[in-house]
C-alpha cells in the first residue's frame, strides 16, 4: 500500500469539542478543494457528524498561500 | 445583474495573443533605456553618467577603470578629443555642459590604472601584427591587447618612446611619462627599426593570422586600395588599417578595426554582428528644472586637482526619465520602469501553463492615468494594465479573488440598494442625479442635501438614480459584466425619460458618458449655472484642491471645481501634482481591494504634496484621505453643510446605502421598506470589528453564519479560549465566526476569517 501523503496535519489533542454531537474532535481526514486542486489534509473532525475544523492560524497561514499560488496559475 | 462566478479550473491552457508589433510599440515609448546625451554623442561609448557618477564621488579609481572601458589610453584620448559628450550634455541648454575631458584627464591622472600583470590572462590562440606607427597603430594594440590577442607592433622607430612621441605631440612632459608607464605596462611585443615593404609584408603574412596597418602603410603597400570607413578594411581585405585624422578618428578607428581582427580571427565575416557602433541619437527625457550648478569649475593650469574634478563630476544631473516613478507610488512600489513592466505584464498574459507572477502587479495599477500626463511620451500604463486584465479575464485565467469583493458590492449596489424613482409628482424627468455608490456610502447626508436642493432649484423634474456607473467591473476587466450594467442602466435611464444624467462624482460621469452616452453633466457644472444654494457657510481658509483620476484631461471639471471652491472662500493650495498631474488617492482601478499595501502607499504618496487639508470632489478619495488621518472633505459636504465624519467601514458603507435608500424612499416617496431586524442581540469587541474591515468580512456575513448556527447547531467549542467556533460557506468562500453566546444579551463575536478553498471530509 502506498503511503498516504498528507500537505498539513493537527491533532486537536482533546481541546476541541463538537457543540451539536458533545464529543471531542479526533485527528481526521479532510481535503481541501480549490479550482479543481485537491490536496489531502488531517484536521480535527468530528467522528460523529463529520464536522471538519478550520483553525485561524492554518486558514491565514498555510491555507492563504496555496491560495494564493494557485490563483496566479 | 449578473452572478460573478469563480473560473473552474487552474488547467486552462488559452491565451489571446497580442501582436508584438503592439506590444513593442507600446514599450518603445519609453525612452527609460536610451542612453544620456553624453554617453549617445561618444563614439567609444564611455559609460559617461556612470563614470562622473564615480568621479563626484571621488572614486578616482573606479572612474578610471569605467574610462578604460572605452580606451586603452586614457591621458592620451582625454588630451586629444574633440569631446562631442561636452557639447551633447543637456546642461548646455542652461548653462555650461560638464567639462568631461578635464575630469577624464584627472581619472587619468588620479586612478590607478586597474591591471597590473595583464601578462597572466590566458591568451586568444590567433596572433595579429600592427605595422606602422601614430595613433591609429598606438590605439589598435591597446584594443587588441584588451581583447588576449597576441599582438605584435612593427614599427620604424628605435625604442618605445620614439614610437609613442609619433603624433602625440599634444601631450605635456607628465602625461607623456605617464602614457609610456602605461605602454611599457602592457602585454604588447615590438619590433622595432623595421621597414614594411612588399616582402616584409608577405613574410608577416605567413607569420600571422591578421594583419594590420597604419594608413600611411597601407597607402605604400596597396596604393589603389581604400579603406571602409565602418569595418577599417581594405577591399582585398589583406588589411586592416585606419581612416581619417586626429584623435578620436584615430581611437574610434582602433575599436572598429579591432572589432573587424576579432571576426577574422574567428573566420566570420567581419559585416555581421556588430552591434551598435559610434554615436547614436538619444530621446531621452530629463527634467532640468532643478539643475543648479550651472557653471563650469574653472581650471587651473595643468589641469583639475581630485577636489576641482570631483566638484566639477557632480554638476553632472545624472541624466535619467524618472518622471513617472517620481509621481507614481505603485511604480516606485514594484520598481520598475513602465517599459519594462509593461513588456512583463505583457508577457505574464501570453503564458499558457505556468505561474502568473505579474498578476499582482496588473492588478495593483489604479489606472489612473497619471503616468500618462506626467510622461514626455505620454506613456499609458493604464492601458497596458487594463487591457491586460481584460485579456485575463477573458482566457479564464484572472483570480476571482483580487477583485471579488468589490464585484460584488457593485452587485450590491445595482441589486439591494439600487434605486431609480422620478422626482415624485413627476412620470418622466428632465434630469436624473447619479450621486454614484461611494456617496452613498460614505456620505448619505451630503446626498439628500443634494438631491433636495436639485429637485427644488431645477426645472423639469429630477429623478434619482442611487447605484454603481459600472466602473467597478470597468476597473476589474470583466466586459460582460460591463455590458449587461449598461443594458441595465439604459432600461432605468429609459424608464425615467431619459434625462440629463447629473453625475456626482467625476468617475462615474466619465463611465456614464462612455457606456450609456446621452448628455451626461457634474452636479458642479449645475452649481456652476444655478449657484451655491441659499445659507452656505464661506470658509475662509487654505486648502488644497485634489483633482480626481476621473477629471483628468477635463480641465473644465477642474476649473469648474475651483470656481466653487473660490465662491465657498477657499484659498486654494496648488501643488506641483495638480490638475492632470494629480495622483491617485488609492482607490482607483481596485487596487485598494486587490492589494492594500500598495493602495496605502499611493495615498500617503498623494498626501505627501502638502500639509493642507485636502478638499476632494471623489467621496472614495474624501475616504482614503480621511483613513489616513488627514483632514479632508468633499466639496459637496462644503456646499451643503453636511459632515459625513469618520470614514466607514465596509458593512458600515453596506449599511448607509441600504440606509439612505429606505430614508428616501420614506421621506420622499411615502413607501415604507422594512429594516431586517435580527431577533436576537449581536455585538461586536473592537478587534472583531477590525479584523473583520481589514479581512473585507461583512455584519452580513458573520450574520448568515450565526443564523446557520442557531438552525443546525453546528459549532466547535475551543476549551482554552472559552469560544465558539461556527462556519458556513457563502458563494466563493468559507466564513468562520469566533464567538461566545448568552442566554439573555445574544450573541458577542470576538473574531472572524475565512478562505476560499472548501474543505471536505474523505474518506479511508
Ligand atoms: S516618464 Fe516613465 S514611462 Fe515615460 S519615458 Fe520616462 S521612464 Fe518611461
Ligand atoms: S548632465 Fe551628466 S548625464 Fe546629463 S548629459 Fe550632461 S554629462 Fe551626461
Ligand atoms: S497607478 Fe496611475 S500613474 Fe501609476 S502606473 Fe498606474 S496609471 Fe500610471
Ligand atoms: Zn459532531
Amino acid at each position: 500500500m502506498a503511503i498516504e501523503r498528507n500537505y498539513y496535519t493537527i491533532d486537536p489533542e482533546g481541546k476541541l469539542e463538537c457543540m451539536k454531537c458533545h464529543v471531542p474532535l479526533i485527528k481526521g481526514k479532510a481535503k481541501f478543494m480549490y479550482l479543481d486542486n485537491g490536496f489531502p489534509v488531517e484536521l480535527p473532525v468530528c467522528p460523529v457528524c463529520g464536522f471538519v475544523y478550520v483553525p485561524e492560524e492554518l486558514a491565514l497561514g498555510k491555507v492563504a498561500s496555496v491560495e494564493r499560488a494557485l490563483e496566479d496559475k | 445583474m449578473p452572478e460573478i462566478q469563480e473560473r473552474g479550473s487552474t488547467h486552462v491552457y488559452k491565451v489571446n495573443r497580442i501582436s508584438k508589433e503592439e506590444m513593442e510599440s507600446m514599450v518603445a515609448r519609453c525612452v527609460y533605456e536610451e542612453p544620456p546625451f553624453c554617453n549617445a554623442a561618444c563614439p567609444l561609448k564611455l559609460d559617461t553618467r556612470a563614470f562622473l557618477k564615480a568621479a563626484a564621488g571621488g572614486d578616482f579609481k573606479k572612474a578610471l577603470q569605467l574610462y578604460e572601458k572605452a580606451t586603452p589610453f586614457p591621458l592620451i584620448l582625454s588630451m586629444g578629443c574633440e569631446a562631442p559628450c561636452e557639447t551633447a550634455c543637456r546642461l548646455c541648454e542652461r548653462g555650461d555642459g560638464i567639462a568631461v575631458r578635464a575630469v577624464e584627464a584627472a581619472a587619468a591622472r588620479y586612478g590607478q590604472a586597474s591591471r597590473l600583470g595583464s601578462v597572466f590572462r590566458t591568451k586568444k590562440k590567433k596572433t595579429v601584427a600592427v605595422l606602422g606607427s601614430g595613433l591609429f597603430p598606438l590605439f589598435l594594440a591597446g584594443e587588441l591587447e584588451k581583447k588576449a590577442y597576441p599582438t605584435t607592433v612593427f614599427c620604424e622607430q628605435d625604442d618605445l618612446e620614439a614610437f609613442l612621441h609619433c603624433e602625440t605631440e599634444f601631450l605635456d612632459e607628465e602625461a607623456f611619462a605617464l602614457e609610456l608607464k602605461r605602454l611599457k605596462g602592457k602585454d604588447i611585443q615590438f619590433v622595432f627599426g623595421c621597414d614594411p615593404d612588399e616582402a616584409f609584408f608577405a613574410r608577416q603574412r605567413e607569420a600571422f593570422d591578421v594583419l594590420c596597418a597604419s594608413e600611411t602603410v597601407a597607402k605604400k603597400l596597396f596604393p589603389s586600395e581604400e579603406a571602409d570607413p565602418a569595418l577599417m578594411i581594405l577591399a582585398s581585405e589583406k588589411l586592416v588599417t585606419g581612416c581619417g585624422s586626429g584623435v578620436m578618428a584615430a581611437a574610434f578607428g582602433a575599436k572598429k578595426a579591432a572589432l573587424t581582427v576579432d571576426r577574422l580571427a574567428q573566420n566570420l565575416d567581419p559585416r555581421n554582428m556588430r552591434g551598435s557602433e559610434g554615436a547614436v541619437e538619444s530621446r531621452l527625457y530629463t527634467d532640468l528644472s532643478e539643475a543648479s550648478a550651472l557653471r563650469r569649475v574653472p581650471s587651473e593650469q595643468g589641469g583639475y586637482t581630485p577636489e576641482q574634478a570631483a566638484q566639477e563630476a557632480a554638476r553632472c544631473i545624472q541624466c535619467h526619465c524618472e518622471e513617472c516613478m517620481k509621481s507614481c507610488a505603485y511604480l516606485k512600489h514594484y520598481k520598475k520602469y513602465p517599459g519594462l513592466l509593461s513588456k512583463e505584464i505583457y508577457n505574464n498574459t501570453q503564458i499558457i501553463m505556468g505561474d502568473h507572477q505579474l498578476n499582482k502587479p496588473m492588478n495593483a495599477c489604479t489606472l489612473c492615468g497619471q503616468c500618462t500626463a506626467v510622461c514626455p511620451n505620454g506613456f499609458d500604463m493604464a492601458h497596458v494594465c487594463a487591457v491586460a486584465r481584460r485579456n485575463m479575464v477573458s482566457t479564464d485565467k484572472m483570480p476571482l479573488a483580487p477583485h471579488e469583493f468589490a464585484l460584488m458590492d457593485m452587485l450590491f449596489s445595482n441589486g439591494d440598494a439600487f434605486l431609480s424613482r422620478p422626482q415624485p409628482g413627476f412620470e418622466t424627468c428632465r434630469y436624473v442625479f447619479f450621486p454614484g455608490c461611494q456617496a452613498s456610502a460614505i456620505a448619505p447626508e451630503t446626498v439628500k442635501a443634494a438631491y433636495l436642493d436639485l429637485c427644488s432649484r431645477l426645472d423639469g423634474g429630477v429623478a434619482l438614480m442611487l447605484g454603481c456607473c459600472g466602473a467597478i467591473c470597468d476597473w476589474a476587466g470583466r466586459c460582460e459584466m460591463q455590458e449587461s450594467t449598461r443594458e441595465f442602466l439604459l432600461t432605468e435611464l429609459s424608464r425615467l425619460g431619459d434625462p440629463v444624467i447629473i453625475a456626482g462624482c467625476p468617475s462615474c460621469r466619465k463611465e456614464l458618458a462612455e457606456s450609456v452616452g446621452g448628455e451626461v453633466v457634474g452636479i458642479w457644472d449645475i452649481l456652476e449655472r444655478i449657484g451655491l444654494p441659499e445659507g452656505t457657510k464661506r470658509i475662509n481658509r487654505p486648502a488644497a484642491l485634489h483633482d480626481s483620476c476621473g477629471a483628468r484631461g477635463d480641465a473644465h471639471t477642474q476649473q469648474a471645481i475651483r470656481n466653487l471652491a473660490s465662491r465657498l472662500g477657499v484659498r486654494i493650495v496648488e501643488t506641483k501634482y495638480s490638475g492632470d498631474r494629480s495622483p491617485c488617492c488609492g482607490y482607483g482601478g481596485l487596487t485598494a481591494y486587490a492589494n492594500p499595501e500598495v493602495a496605502g502607499e499611493i495615498t500617503r504618496k498623494a498626501l505627501e504634496r502638502t500639509d493642507a487639508p485636502y478638499i476632494t470632489y471623489c467621496m472614495a478619495c474624501r475616504d482614503r484621505f480621511a483613513r489616513e488621518g488627514r483632514e479632508s472633505r468633499h466639496i459637496l459636504e462644503l456646499i451643503y453643510g453636511t459632515d459625513a465624519g469618520a470614514p466607514p467601514d465596509i458593512s458600515e458603507k453596506r449599511y448607509n446605502r441600504l440606509n439612505l435608500k429606505r430614508e428616501l424612499l420614506r421621506e420622499f416617496w411615502q413607501e415604507e421598506t422594512a429594516e431586517m431586524k435580527l431577533d436576537y442581540e449581536l455585538t461586536f469587541t473592537d478587534e472583531a470589528r477590525s479584523l473583520m474591515d481589514s479581512r473585507m468580512i461583512l455584519t452580513d456575513d458573520v450574520i448568515a453564519v450565526l443564523n446557520d448556527y442557531r438552525e443546525h447547531g453546528e459549532a466547535v467549542l475551543d476549551s482554552e479560549t472559552g469560544l465558539l467556533i461556527a462556519r458556513r460557506r457563502l458563494g466563493n468562500a468559507t466564513f468562520w465566526v469566533k464567538f461566545t453566546e448568552d442566554q439573555e444579551q445574544g450573541y458577542t463575536v470576538h473574531g472572524a476569517y475565512s478562505h476560499r478553498m472548501n474543505v471536505v471530509r474523505r474518506e479511508g
